[in-house]
């Protein structure tokens, strides 16, 4: 069975998820998409806000998604796939998660990931934050889960750009996660082909370290290649010793055993995507390219780290 | 480029500490305790206690590589510090 693809939207309390959700779910290329979404409060409205008719719209009430319902998540995305698969629902294509505004989508995304009743079905696509354009810059400074679901996003839409310009907050998004695309969204309005069709390959060809909101980006980069046991040591020593503080990690990794044909790596803290392998380099760059976020994750250590692995695999290899 | 990884590594764990080259290879110092780590052709990486009131010259472990001495060391160095493990999801 093929995968269905599934994307994660979170952004801040009134950051326009659902507003985007909504205009999302008119685009006649979205008709076969199931929604899931999470709602804080006593009493969920969100659902009743976005304008669908079927069955296919699910909410989960009464906490955050990323902690007291993450279970449920698991259990209702379980469930749908089951009726989609007795055909007792509208068959639906893909799955949009719609997080409460207080959520952190590392857990998300790592019981989509992981957990052995779904993770074979789906497809984690995207994480999509929304950032409202007038607001945006005074929640990052107030809420550090808003940085947070900025800084492990894919793709990121700036919303309520009627409102304010949303350049300055834009450069303040590039600073906190360049790697992810910066999409601005007026009245909910944005391109999903763009949306959702981000590649997993993107990452920046730099090696400088951003320091902004608690939150460093920076590329390791490498211009011969890695052997794979390397890159496996290299995995396991940071999700053992870089704990919460390493929040993304994606990689085009040039390996020595696959010339030619690069390692796409992705993680979100701990829990990382087993490697794809692309047919060709997507451009001319050549060289291993790593870009970590993260919390005060030192650069320097991550290099050297990955210098001194390949030393000693190489070592054995020769010996 | 090991005392690079090594402090680095001290540093992560949230341990004040050192790390010194000598002849013998490096020493890694927290507080009292001080570790030597020493390069064994053929072998990998042997642990050992550096302190001279220790007597004891049984190696403490012998690693094939960084990942098995920095898990060791942080045994040893910063037992607080928080362990991680490394999943690959399903896709």
């Amino acid at each position: 069975m093929t995968p269905l693809p599934v994307s994660v939207i979170t952004g801040f309390l009134g950051s326009g998820k659902t507003t985007l959700l909504s205009r999302l779910l008119r685009d006649p290329s979205f008709e076969r998409t199931a929604v899931i979404i999470n709602e804080f409060g006593a009493v969920g409205l969100d659902h009743l806000l976005v304008e669908s008719s079927d069955e296919t719209i699910l909410t989960l009430e009464g906490g955050c998604v990323c902690c007291t319902v993450r279970g449920d998540l698991v259990r209702t995305a379980g469930d749908l796939l089951a009726r989609r698969a007795a055909g007792t629902v509208t068959p639906f294509e893909r799955i949009v998660i719609e997080t409460s505004g207080l959520a952190d989508p590392a857990p998300i995304v790592h019981a989509l990931m992981t957990d052995r009743d779904i993770a074979e079905a789906l497809r984690l696509e995207s994480v999509i934050t929304t950032v409202d354009a007038a607001a945006g810059a005074a929640t990052l400074d107030a809420h550090p889960q808003s940085v947070k679901q900025a800084a492990l996003a894919d793709c990121i839409v700036v919303t309520k750009s009627d409102l304010c310009d949303p350049a300055e907050i834009a450069q303040r998004l590039q600073t906190l996660n360049p790697g992810a695309p910066k999409l601005t969204a007026v009245h909910g309005a944005v391109d999903a082909t763009r949306l959702f069709s981000q590649p997993t390959h993107r990452v920046l060809p730099h090696g400088q370290v951003h320091g902004h909101d608690g939150i460093d980006s920076f590329c390791l980069r490498r211009e011969t290649p890695l052997h794979a046991v390397t890159l496996g040591l290299f995995l396991q020593v940071v999700a053992e010793h870089c704990g919460a503080r390493l929040l993304r990690l994606k990689g085009l990794v040039d390996v020595v055993e696959s010339p030619g044909r690069p390692a796409v790596i992705h993680g979100v803290q701990h829990v990382f995507h087993p490697p794809a392998w692309l047919d060709a380099w997507p451009d001319d760059d050549r060289s291993t390219r790593i870009v970590v976020i993260s919390q005060g994750l030192d650069a320097h250590w991550m290099q050297a780290l990955l210098e001194v692995l390949e030393e000693e695999v190489k070592a054995c290899s020769i010996s | 480029m090991l005392r690079d990884v090594l402090c680095g590594a001290l540093r992560l764990w949230d341990v004040a500490g050192t790390v010194e080259a000598d002849e013998d290879g490096l020493i890694v110092t927290v507080g009292r305790r001080a570790l030597r780590v020493v390069s064994i052709p053929g072998s990998g990486l042997e642990l050992r206690h550096a302190d001279a009131s220790i007597q004891d010259l049984t190696p403490l472990g012998v690693h094939a590589g960084v990942a098995g001495l920095l898990r060791h060391l942080r045994d040893e160095l910063a037992p607080h510090a928080k362990r991680g493990r490394l999943i690959i999801g399903a896709q």
